[in-house]
């Protein structure tokens, strides 16, 4: 009993095997409502939800360690989106090749997405304005302005193989599902062994520290993000691969979605605190309880209620962590069960 | 040098013009112009309204009518309409076309204008009490769920004694088109093709993406999946994406509601079965028409008008004329 | 007179209608440690935010080692070897020791993997155990977090940073403030440590004893101006504590 105590303990202290945990239990559980759930169709279905939240979920993870806030990167998923399918519907009809327009595409999204950062980063840096109001800001000017280019519906007309591209192809990942895991494992590289990362926990841990150890810290809290903003502009990118078309509403509520995948990863909103594995799982166990409330027939508010039972879990046992007493509360628990 | 200064004027003039443009509302009682007719509508992002918008315009164009185009941007609710009803009543329009967003909450608005001395027409949805209105001029959602209901069951070679599993793709639990069109397809399947039942349904809150992830999740739950009845344009969208990823197109039969331009491209790569659209046009030509004979107190044109008009939904298919395709499809950026 | 290491001359810094400091001139030799005392709010802080390049004088002149100096941020002053502990330490908790030691001056991996600022983690943490070892700080795992240390270690730490960086003067703001009186003995010879090497120290206290025990000099600041400075000897508790509070002229 006491060894079970000793490893509870030790996983408790680690928060990405106590995801690794939830994950597989939510798993086992869905698969024994549903023996359907485990298949590669429904893990492709998974895969292609996580890809474009994985994204913007790391940007945020950035953000977040740095201490601040992007509100905005769900908007900057719409707009990307949406000019990024303008571009390319007027590439088709100027009879240009699909490749050649899903290229050219992609750059005008991320593009996009890295204006709408650059604006974050102006506002924040040059003004001064608290990343909250910041991105606040850009938030409503985005979905404003996605609506007011589009009318409200979704903008197709672009190259038929976009939706192709977004099929699975190795077990449940399709190509671009497969860069965007490439591109995960070199930013946490970068997060957690360059001095990019060092310095932007730095920052978010104690900001006069870093700016008095010669740490150029708006230079740094600009780069992140332009970086949040690029990356929600691949999603955008992804999502118009995923639908054939950019909607005005794609990302709609994207930010939220990215915030509570960090928080679950056990990043801190106060800064200093977070890892990409973390936000990765974060991710993953949100789009995990979507679909698998579709397959076990459970309607989807309670997705809603599912997913502020972990964000209450994960803000709980960070704030034990933070008092060192993440053993103490477990082998508490178990005490009471005995 | 004249001339230079000359241009400045008039580029400065078109700006001005351009600005009240923007700002939408244009003085009435323009010279050339008899009436002013003011439109106070739901949400200008909606394609619905944008559509509804072209055919205001042009029927106000052909009767020579000055029009006032006015609602929120993007948010569908009286708390944004109501103010902007008493700023579109404050410069005193001849006729008033409104959408009311809630019924009750716009009462009294309504009201208010009727007692001005203003004629007013509901149209797409209704004040509680319209006993004083011109007219209420709306599409049918109930008949658009029940069209569905029939071109799904030809499309899938419905038989007597079979059975057929369906699913519904919503946008929301609430929203008054979406319950209209689930209802009437629901009654439609119970009354005629009792073999087909809706085995799932899930709601999209107006995202393309979710309503992706939706209906790939059944196409994997339900591998005997005959068919999907997609209750608005972002759910059509969705749907159809997924059973292209899926390589389903065909197989199995998506049926959609509004002709947003990216859904009819679809009808013709044969992805969609067919698309139920509306007529926001149509609908709002009838309120122009009804209002300027009740202003010209033309008594030919006052008996033709009716207090409740249902203008049909049209079903669009593969076979739809091109000029059918075009005519009905929601006019988009 | 040899040349001073470190000179401010006749240096004034307001914040809006609040004079922190006027006129204010300071020398400080290499291998000297002056003793900087003051009720709250007479201007050390101040003082030490001007020498350190956080704050710019609004009047006077900054001199190091004979030429004169402008320092646009804390880390101009760094680079030229001035360090600088501040009051309410300066580092980052969340990070570990071995990261807050190297901050601002990491090692790189070599080749094209430390162009691209990737770390060389393992030695910063043995190099770093090796520097507080070298200043007479024991802190037992350099890659624990910072926020796992008790208060006395994170002043150590603090403390252990810059001392081990400076090259030419240190300045340390109330370093032995929530100290215990072990850990406070520690910080004292640390002091002297630095001394020895030849470094010159500023060291700010309210602990008038532990200024009267390591302090060549002492200046006292009044309301923003120097009423004193001279040798420690001169002084003793009594008469401190009374140019201090104005009792004694
Ligand atoms: N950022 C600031 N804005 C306005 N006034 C300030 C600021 N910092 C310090 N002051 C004022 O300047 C004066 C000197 O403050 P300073 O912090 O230098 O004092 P100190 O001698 O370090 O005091 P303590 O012993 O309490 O640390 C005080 O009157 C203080 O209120
Ligand atoms: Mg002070």
């Amino acid at each position: 009993m006491s060894n079970l105590v000793n490893r509870a303990k030790s996983i408790a202290g680690n928060q990405q095997a106590l995801l690794l945990l939830v994950l597989i239990a939510m798993i086992a559980f869905f698969t024994s409502r549903n023996s359907i759930f485990f298949s590669n169709a429904v893990f492709g279905n998974i895969i292609s939800d996580w890809a474009p939240i994985v994204l913007i979920a790391i940007g945020e993870t950035f953000v977040i360690i740095s201490g601040g806030i992007d509100l905005s990167v769900g908007s900057t998923v719409a707009i990307s989106g949406v000019v990024a399918a303008f571009s390319m519907r007027s590439l088709t009809e100027h009879g240009h090749g699909s490749t050649q327009t899903l290229i050219v595409g992609f750059f005008v999204s991320v593009a996009t997405g890295i204006l709408v950062g650059a604006i974050n980063a102006f506002l924040i840096t040059k003004t001064n304005v608290v990343p909250f109001i910041a991105t606040l800001v850009t938030m409503g000017a985005g979905s404003g302005l996605a609506i007011v280019f589009t009318g409200g519906g979704p903008i197709g007309g672009g190259p038929d193989a976009a939706i192709q591209l977004s099929v699975p192809k190795v077990g449940p990942f399709s190509y671009p599902g497969l860069a965007i895991v490439a591109l995960v494992i070199v930013l946490g590289f970068f997060l957690h062994k360059a001095r990019f990362g060092r310095y932007i926990y730095a920052i978010g841990s104690n900001e006069f520290a870093a700016r008095a150890a010669g740490i150029n810290t708006k230079a740094y809290l600009a780069k992140i993000y332009i970086l949040s903003g690029a990356l929600a502009g691949m999603a955008g990118y992804y999502y118009y691969l995923r639908l054939g078309c950019g909607a005005p509403t794609s990302g709609l509520g994207g930010e939220l979605q990215a915030i509570a995948a960090v928080v679950i990863g056990g990043a801190a909103l106060s800064g200093g605190e977070g890892r990409i594995s973390g936000t990765v799982l974060g991710a993953l166990i949100l789009t995990t309880v979507t679909s698998g409330l579709i397959i076990i027939n459970v309607a989807a508010n309670w997705k809603q209620v599912v997913v502020a039972i972990l964000i209450a879990a994960a803000v709980l046992l960070q704030e034990a962590r933070a008092k060192g007493s993440s053993s103490k509360l477990l082998s508490n628990l178990f005490k009471k069960k005995n | 040098m004249a001339t230079l200064r000359h241009k400045a004027v008039k580029v400065l003039a078109v700006a001005v013009a351009a600005s009240f443009a923007v700002a939408g509302i244009s003085t009435p009682a323009q010279a050339a112009n008899k009436y002013t007719i003011a439109f106070v509508m739901g949400a200008e992002s909606d394609p619905f309204f944008q559509a509804m918008k072209l055919g205001a315009e042009q029927e106000a164009a052909a009767k020579g009518v000055t029009l006032v185009w006015q609602g929120d941007p993007s948010v569908y609710s009286p708390a944004t309409q109501n103010p902007i009803l008493d700023q579109v009543l404050a410069l005193k329009p001849n006729g008033l076309v409104l959408i009311p967003t809630d019924p009750t909450a716009l009462q009294a608005g309504h009201d208010k204008a009727i007692a001005a001395g203003i004629p007013v027409v509901n149209v797409d949805t209704h004040v509680n009490d319209t006993t004083k209105a011109v007219s209420f001029i709306t599409g049918d959602n109930a008949d658009g769920g029940a069209k569905a209901a029939d071109t799904l069951a030809k499309a899938i070679g419905y038989k007597k004694g079979k059975t057929y599993k369906v699913v519904v793709g919503l946008t929301s639990a609430t929203a008054t088109t979406n319950v209209g069109r689930l209802n009437g397809f629901a009654a439609q399947i119970k009354k005629s093709y009792p073999g087909i039942t809706i085995v799932d349904k899930a709601y999209s809150q107006s995202q393309p993406s979710v309503a992706n992830t939706n209906v790939s999740n059944w196409l994997t739950k339900y591998p005997d999946l005959a068919g999907i009845f997609a209750i608005d344009g972002t759910n059509a969208a969705g749907a159809a994406a997924a059973l292209q990823a899926k390589g389903l197109v065909g197989k199995i039969k998506l049926i959609g509601y509004d002709a947003y331009p990216a859904n009819v491209d679809l009808i013709k790569k044969g992805v969609f079965t067919a698309l139920i659209a509306q007529d926001p046009a149509a609908e709002a030509r009838l309120a122009i028409d009804y209002l300027v004979a009740t202003l010209d107190k033309d008594k030919a044109g006052i008996a033709k008008i009716k207090h409740d008009v249902v203008i049909p939904n049209v079903v669009l298919t593969a076979k739809s004329s091109a000029a059918d395709l075009k005519k009905y499809t929601y006019v988009a950026k | 007179m040899t040349q001073p290491l470190y000179e401010v001359r006749d240096v004034s810094k307001s914040y809006g209608s609040v004079i922190a400091l006027s006129g204010v001139s300071l020398k400080i030799h290499a291998g000297e440690v002056i003793g900087l005392v003051g009720d709250n709010g007479a201007g050390k802080s101040t003082l030490v935010k001007v020498l350190s390049g956080a704050h710019q004088p609004s009047e006077g002149t900054v001199i190091l080692e004979g030429t004169e100096r402008k320092w646009n941020s804390p880390h101009d002053a760094l680079v030229a070897g001035v360090e600088t502990l501040y009051q309410d330490s300066g580092l980052a908790p969340h990070l570990s020791v071995s990261a807050n030691v190297f901050l601002g001056r990491e090692r790189y991996v070599k080749g094209l993997l430390g162009k691209l600022g990737f770390l060389a983690q393992k030695e910063m943490d043995r190099v770093a155990h090796e520097n507080l070892d070298r200043v007479g700080i024991a802190v037992p795992q350099s890659n624990r977090s910072v926020s796992q240390l008790s208060g006395g270690q994170r002043q150590a730490v603090a403390i252990g940073r810059a001392v081990s960086w400076a090259s030419k003067v240190i300045i340390l703001d109330e370093p032995t403030n929530h100290l215990g009186a072990r850990q406070a003995g520690e910080v004292l010879s640390v002091i002297k440590a630095a001394k020895e090497r030849g470094l010159g120290v500023i060291f700010i206290s309210h602990t008038l004893p532990h200024v009267l025990q390591v302090t060549d000099r002492i200046v006292v600041l009044r309301l923003g101006k120097i009423v004193a400075d001279a040798p420690t000897s001169t002084f003793d508790a009594e008469s401190l504590l009374g140019t201090i509070t104005g009792l004694i002229d």
